[in-house]
């Protein structure tokens, strides 16, 4: 099984330590990892501003970089759901279609294609899972609280395994924290807002470390929380569990 | 203005919209609970949208066999192509019967027309009997959601209005007093009242039929009692058979309130012995909506207004920062195929969480519909140059691994070295509010390569 | 009129027909005891039940639960108390007084605790909406478990006026807060027999 990394833009430049917890966890499951050099970007930021057409460059180019690999894997729900969903402004050539057909978010990855929920992680904090909308309601990785389905959530099966991490419910377990891509600052107020609504939440639910499988929505979060000093610490989900005592 | 900056003024008074995120939130939680109750809640979902589709795609025979079933019941049917039509034509019915005083129910449509305005300016009293519908017609607003016109109104605020126009004792926004006190008010217009005009929730091909929902009687109690009933209908509620309201009620009053049904739901088919019943069919835009096929199953909703509630933004923002006549997420989709120059701010006021569409009981796919709203109007519509050129530049630099590598150390060194009195200027809406990610040392991409050379 | 053109312009631009789905009714098969979900919820939707074991004490816990009701319509022969008679050529504003309107229904809806209720069966279209109080009268074995039993069972009818009646009449419409009474009754009771 040959993997590709995939280490959206924001994270490559801004977040190194996701990218490298994300590495070393899939190491760890003795999966085989390439970093295929002079990968950008998934195109999103245009596409959710309405500048789908100008990305298509972008999107070519993701395809380059991925097409030779089984399993393309990335930190990034997000991400990963743009790929997934709108790659389709590209010609949908055969390369194109295997990697929309073969890219996974993380913990998608690691809980449905290596069947795996105990990652012999250790993380002895109270968390809270900052579900983030384009996984949950784009991708599926859990059961959203709109619909009627059975509960499942693949980020709580893997949380739920790690020594010593007690998961905190929320009063409200899935509403949107406000990042939005470009939203965050053409909706600057509302976005904000809905930020701060969210952390509150976690103050309320006991939490003391937020994470998700998303890093946009975390540094949207963390921004507010690290301006407003409030005692939480933010962190992607990868290097939870990429955590030992 | 565009929505970002009616949502910051609201966003002034934080209280307020605590409140209101907090109301509507509950009625979200209604919803969930009364929809847990129903054992293949996902089906029924699935079966209203793929009959709404199947009427879509046959809605002129639907018309033409619920026009002829109507007729055959003793209805008069009138069909209009525009507001302005449906309007003339409301009004010459009200001419024709000699019509002085209207009691009308909630209609939407009849909102989107502007028929209020267009009866009083030709000496006709309209009376809006619907609570919230009554409490905005007399502080002369529009609605600011479609299941609760008023959710924007404070008690304390209807209060003085009540005092102001029903001459109400002061009662610090008591709410029973002033629901009482709005009874008697519009008992009284009930029983004067020459014309009732109601909207309607379905109407049923097979049958010739349509259905009122209502919880306050106030339909009933205009169409019951007044000669003459107009009820007025956008063309897309149509339903083919009455067993298909089995279907739509289930989801109807769940998705809106979280009741399990509506308190009335009134199934008018024939008028009543010495009445006359109207039905004008309205299709103002919804015709070239059908056109658009990325857009036409915005046609769906059946107006429950469950994507209001659910939507993080409409919570926080109200529903007259939309400033259209239907607000929040499914307003965001059907505003842009009437106007898409006045409505081009509101497919960006989302964050795409979807909440809307896993919500929304006849399955509409608003925010991919959203997405695809932003990918014309950023052709058709002017934009921002800033917005503009920086996308587009993005476009370019990010489909170039040698560039990007470029942009994002120098981005990354800006960020690192620059004054934090720049990095926070007033251009930054990033750093109003928020801190911007600590910069380490090196990018993902060198603490790589560093790991190969080992 | 516009007729002509909006039908031509529907057909122009209307997507290539899609089936009509066939409901199936095995999905929302339930085994649930049908009187206890449906005074369940006519008490969750501000209405009261009743169960009465026998027909003959109708109008004695009618008198208990409404005492002061003078104006009352009867349109069941099971109860006597009626004091005003309405027929198809009374003035329906006329029904503005009055305190109390018995009424047989039809059928009921387990689901969410509503009684159909026909013209028929009120002579007056107007009067469940505009009495004061309402007591409706279900059959027992008239209780359906949804909605698709229940518009299955009134397929035949002659279809006139109809209605589904889910409690009191009521508002949420200041702040949220419910208020029961808003333009229709301002009280229902469901007698179930």
């Amino acid at each position: 099984m040959k993997v590709g990394l995939f280490i959206p833009c924001y994270i490559n430049q801004l977040y190194p330590q996701v990218g490298i917890a994300t590495l070393e966890l899939l190491e760890k499951l003795g999966v085989e990892v390439d970093y295929p050099m002079g990968q950008t970007c998934c195109g999103q930021p245009l596409g959710n501003s309405g500048y789908e057409q100008d990305s298509k460059g972008i999107c070519q180019l993701f395809v380059e970089n991925f097409k030779a690999y089984d399993y393309i894997v990335g930190p990034s729900g997000s991400c990963v759901y743009h790929v997934k969903k709108h790659f389709d402004i590209l010609e949908q050539t055969d390369d194109v279609k295997r990697v929309r057909k073969n890219i996974y978010e993380l913990c998608q990855f690691i809980h449905d294609v290596l069947g795996r929920t105990d990652v012999g992680a250790s993380f002895p904090h109270k968390v809270g899972i900052h579900k983030s909308c384009h996984g949950l309601r784009g991708l599926r990785l859990g059961s959203c609280s709109e619909r009627m389905d059975a509960h499942y959530s693949t980020e709580e099966d893997l949380l739920n395994n790690v020594k010593g991490l007690e998961l905190k419910t929320l009063n409200r377990p899935d509403e949107c924290c406000g990042f939005g891509g470009t939203f965050s600052v053409f909706e600057e107020a509302i976005s904000v807002k809905m930020g701060k609504d969210r952390i509150q939440d976690h103050i309320d639910s006991d939490v003391e470390v937020i994470t998700g499988a998303d890093h946009s929505c975390l540094m949207h979060l963390e921004g507010l929380v690290n301006r407003n000093k409030q005692p939480l610490k933010v962190m992607h989900i990868a290097e939870i569990l990429n955590s030992s005592i | 203005m565009a929505h970002a900056d009616e949502a910051a003024i609201f966003n002034k008074d934080e209280a307020k919209v605590n409140w209101h995120d907090k109301a509507l939130w509950f009625v979200r939680q209604k919803r969930d609970k009364s929809a847990h109750n129903v054992q293949g809640w996902e089906t029924l979902r699935d079966l209203a949208s793929a009959i709404k589709a199947n009427v879509l795609s046959n809605l002129d025979d639907y018309l033409i066999q619920f026009e002829e079933n109507a007729k055959k019941n003793g209805v008069t049917v009138h069909w209009a192509a525009d507001a302005e039509e449906h309007n003339k034509i409301v009004h010459s019915i009200l001419q024709k019967t000699n019509v002085k005083k209207v009691v009308k129910s909630k209609s939407m449509l009849t909102e989107e027309c502007h028929l209020n305005p267009y009866l009083e300016a030709n000496g006709i009293e309209v009376v809006d009997t619907d609570l919230g519908e009554r409490i905005v017609q007399l502080a002369e607003e529009p609605p600011s959601h479609i299941v609760l016109p008023a959710i924007h109104k404070t008690k304390e605020e209807v209060d003085v209005l009540f005092q102001e126009h029903l001459g109400t004792k002061p009662s610090n926004g008591d709410p029973q007093y002033l629901t009482n006190e709005a009874r008697k008010h519009l008992r009284d217009k009930f029983l004067k009242a020459d014309a009732a005009i109601t909207g309607v929730n379905f109407a049923v091909a097979e049958t010739g039929g349509f259905v009122v929902c209502t919880n306050e009687g106030n339909a009933d109690m205009g169409a019951h009692l007044a000669k003459v009933h107009i009820a007025c209908m956008g063309m897309e509620k149509l339903i083919p058979q009455e067993k298909h309201l089995g279907v739509f009620l289930r989801l109807l009053a769940r998705s809106a309130t979280g009741q399990p049904i509506t308190t009335y739901s009134s199934h008018f088919n024939k008028p009543a012995k010495g009445t006359e019943m109207h039905i004008v069919i309205v299709d103002n835009g919804r015709t070239e909506q059908l056109s658009r096929e990325d857009f036409r199953a915005s046609l769906h909703c059946i107006r429950c207004g469950a994507c209001m509630n659910t939507c993080p933004i409409y919570r926080r923002s109200g529903g007259h920062s939309y400033k259209a006549t239907i607000p929040g997420p499914i307003g965001s989709i059907l505003s842009p195929g009437k106007d898409l120059t006045k409505h081009s701010s509101l497919p960006f006021a989302s964050t795409l969480c979807g909440s809307c569409s896993d919500v929304c009981p006849v399955k509409i796919n608003i925010h991919e519909q959203l997405y695809k709203w932003r990918q014309i109007i950023t052709k058709d519509v002017p934009q921002p140059v800033v917005k503009k050129t920086t996308l587009k530049m993005a476009g370019r630099v990010l489909a170039s691994s040698k560039m990007y590598g470029i942009a994002g150390k120098s981005a990354r060194f800006m960020l690192k070295h620059m004054p934090k009195f720049i990095i926070y200027s007033k251009l930054n809406a990033w750093g109003k509010a928020r801190d911007l990610p600590e910069v380490k040392n090196s990018n993902f991409d060198e603490w790589y390569k560093n790991r190969q050379k080992k | 009129m516009s007729r002509e053109s909006i039908l031509k312009a529907v057909k122009q631009n209307k997507p290539t027909s899609l089936p009509l789905p066939e409901i199936d009714l095995n999905v929302f098969a339930e085994d649930k005891d049908l009187v206890k979900t449906f005074i369940g919820n006519v008490e969750f939707v501000g209405g009261r039940a009743v169960e009465l074991d026998d027909i003959k004490n109708l109008d004695i816990e009618i008198k208990k639960l409404y005492p002061n009701a003078s104006k009352i319509v009867s349109c069941t022969k099971a109860s006597g108390l009626g004091s005003i008679s309405i027929s198809e050529s009374t003035d329906p504003h006329g029904l503005e007084a009055i305190d109390l309107a018995i009424i047989h229904g039809e059928l009921a809806v387990a689901e969410n605790g509503a009684v159909w209720i026909a013209e028929n069966d009120v002579t007056l279209r107007v009067l469940p909406f505009i009495t004061n109080d309402l007591v409706l009268i279900v059959n027992k074995k008239d209780i359906h478990l949804h909605m698709h039993s229940a518009f299955e069972a009134i397929s035949k009818r002659d279809r006139t006026f109809g209605v589904f009646i889910s409690g009191p009449s009521k508002t949420a419409d200041i702040e949220q807060c419910l208020v029961i009474g808003a333009q229709g009754a301002v009280s229902l009771t469901v007698i179930i027999l």
